[in-house]
């Protein structure tokens, strides 16, 4: 263990559809400016490794987790032999399942995480929310999996013919034509493999709940938003911080049945109208990419998760963002260089160095 | 004078769009809850455990406040004929075609 924790990170890319990482990055510095933060990524233009505000320290590539799970510990070694981190957040789904079926891999090395129990992280599979929503009395669409296209179009039909097709891990795309189901269909076996979910469509708004929990069934702290704006894939580009008892009291009762433990984003649509209810898409069992949000408002959930992986005493009570309070995402170009891409995709590593400072030549304009 | 219309019932469609279009204008029914309701003095008023936002004008935000407090009628027209220059009974009018329109959008229940 080193004297101060060194933290690994995963998910650094943040395109149009952003991944968490760099966000947990930022949100831990807010706590912990020195903080030395190593970032694992799977991709050497993974746009977060070039931020000025949010980089790691030092970046490792990793092995793909298609290239199964003995490439994964394998890498992860070496990268460990190098750097010799002491605390690992995972911020992608299609990391965790490794992870968590396998905790004692990550104990006899060292490593401190705050991860779900493998049955807790079943449960909030796409799959089986029926079964989750049934037991907590809570609203879901229903969704039914599917491994053929005569299944897609079946299930499809049977729940009306306007379905939202879903990856295993992510996306998802709203499909009302058979051919438009098709496209959608192949599509996700071919990014997340199978089953390829096929769900009812609920119209109305999406509120998400990003939160902590304590792995006894308690919500350690949380912050809920309803989505204002989205873009064309469905990702949050902009939320507003609501504070509603009737969403609050769904989310503890998910995570109390869950008996969760570590970060989770609870996602939601509320059917219109002044009856409409709130109706559980699904679980994610990481951070969103907008988890920095309600860092910047004193709730800074990831700087709390590093010190529950820790086994350290919060600093202070996480409270809830206050409801007008909303993110807007603004999209920046950001200036890399050609050694860092490099070295990340020749050896699988780089080291961060203090930025070149160009400065702009004396204007030679008349005055 | 003439209630204005509350239709301008401003929020941030959650729909898939083109994001120079983020925020529209929209009449469409919504949860609106009188008591969880905050409304500034220029008119904008945010419904903390919805998310949505309003803009109303200085006569609509009367009413709106009014009801907020739960006052009946009688006590509303009082407000606006204080506030306006105004006949009680063109107040009256106007106030019964404004309660019927938040009933029309979906804002009320009933106009009782």
């Amino acid at each position: 263990m080193n004297a101060s924790p060194v933290i690994a990170v995963t998910g650094l890319h943040r395109g149009d559809n952003p991944q968490p990482g760099s966000a947990v990055i930022r949100s831990l510095r807010r706590v912990y400016p020195e903080l030395r933060i190593i970032g694992l990524v799977y991709d050497s233009l993974e746009s977060g490794l070039f931020s000025e505000e949010d980089a790691p320290d030092a970046a490792f590539t990793m092995s793909y987790p298609g290239a199964g799970e003995e490439a994964f510990w394998e890498r992860l070694d070496a990268i460990r032999e190098i750097e010799r981190f002491d605390v690992l957040i995972p911020c992608l789904d299609a990391e965790m399942g490794p992870l968590v079926d396998a905790p004692e891999k990550l104990r006899e090395r060292g490593i401190h995480a705050c991860l779900p129990s493998a049955e807790s992280f079943k449960c909030r599979d796409k799959s089986k929310l029926a079964e989750l929503c049934a037991r907590t009395h809570c609203r879901t669409p229903q969704t039914i999996a599917v491994n053929d296209v005569n299944s897609l179009h079946q299930a499809a039909a049977a729940l009306g013919g306007n379905v939202f097709i879903k990856g295993r891990f992510y996306e998802a795309r709203h499909a009302i034509t058979p051919a438009a189901r098709e496209a959608a269909y192949w599509h996700m076996l071919e990014q997340w493999g199978a089953p390829v979910l096929v769900q009812e469509n609920v119209q109305g708004e999406e509120f998400n709940v990003v939160g902590l929990g304590d792995g006894r069934g308690h919500i350690l702290g949380s912050c809920s938003i309803r989505k204002m704006l989205r873009t064309s894939s469905g990702k949050g580009f902009g939320g507003m911080i609501i504070r509603d008892p009737q969403l609050d009291a769904i989310a503890q009762s998910l995570i109390a049945e869950l008996r969760w433990n570590g970060p989770f984003e609870l996602e939601f649509v509320k059917s219109e109208g002044p009856q409409g209810e709130y109706c559980l898409i699904e679980i994610n069992p990481r951070f969103p990419a907008w988890c920095d949000f309600p860092s910047s408002l004193n709730c800074n959930l990831p700087a709390a998760a590093f010190e529950l992986a820790m086994g350290w005493q919060p600093r202070e009570p996480l409270r809830h963002a206050i409801p007008g309070k909303f993110f807007i995402r603004h999209a920046i170009d950001m200036t890399g260089d050609l050694c860092d891409l490099a070295a990340l995709t020749t050896i699988g590593q780089f080291f961060r160095q203090p930025r070149e400072f160009i400065p702009y030549p004396a204007s030679s304009r008349p005055h | 004078m003439k209630l204005a219309s509350l239709s301008t019932r401003v929020h941030s469609s959650s729909q898939p769009h083109d994001p120079a279009q983020s925020v529209s204008l929209s009449a469409e029914p919504a949860s609106f809850q009188f008591h969880t309701v905050t409304w500034q003095a220029d008119g904008f008023g945010f419904d903390a455990t919805s998310g949505e936002f309003f803009t109303a004008s200085p006569t609509a935000l009367i009413v709106m406040q009014a009801l907020g407090e739960g006052l009946p009628r009688p006590q509303i027209l009082d407000r606006l004929t204080t506030r306006f220059e105004v006949a009680r009974s063109t107040a009256e009018r106007d106030l019964e075609s404004f309660l019927a329109e938040l009933v029309h959008i979906g804002l009320t229940q009933d106009s009782n």
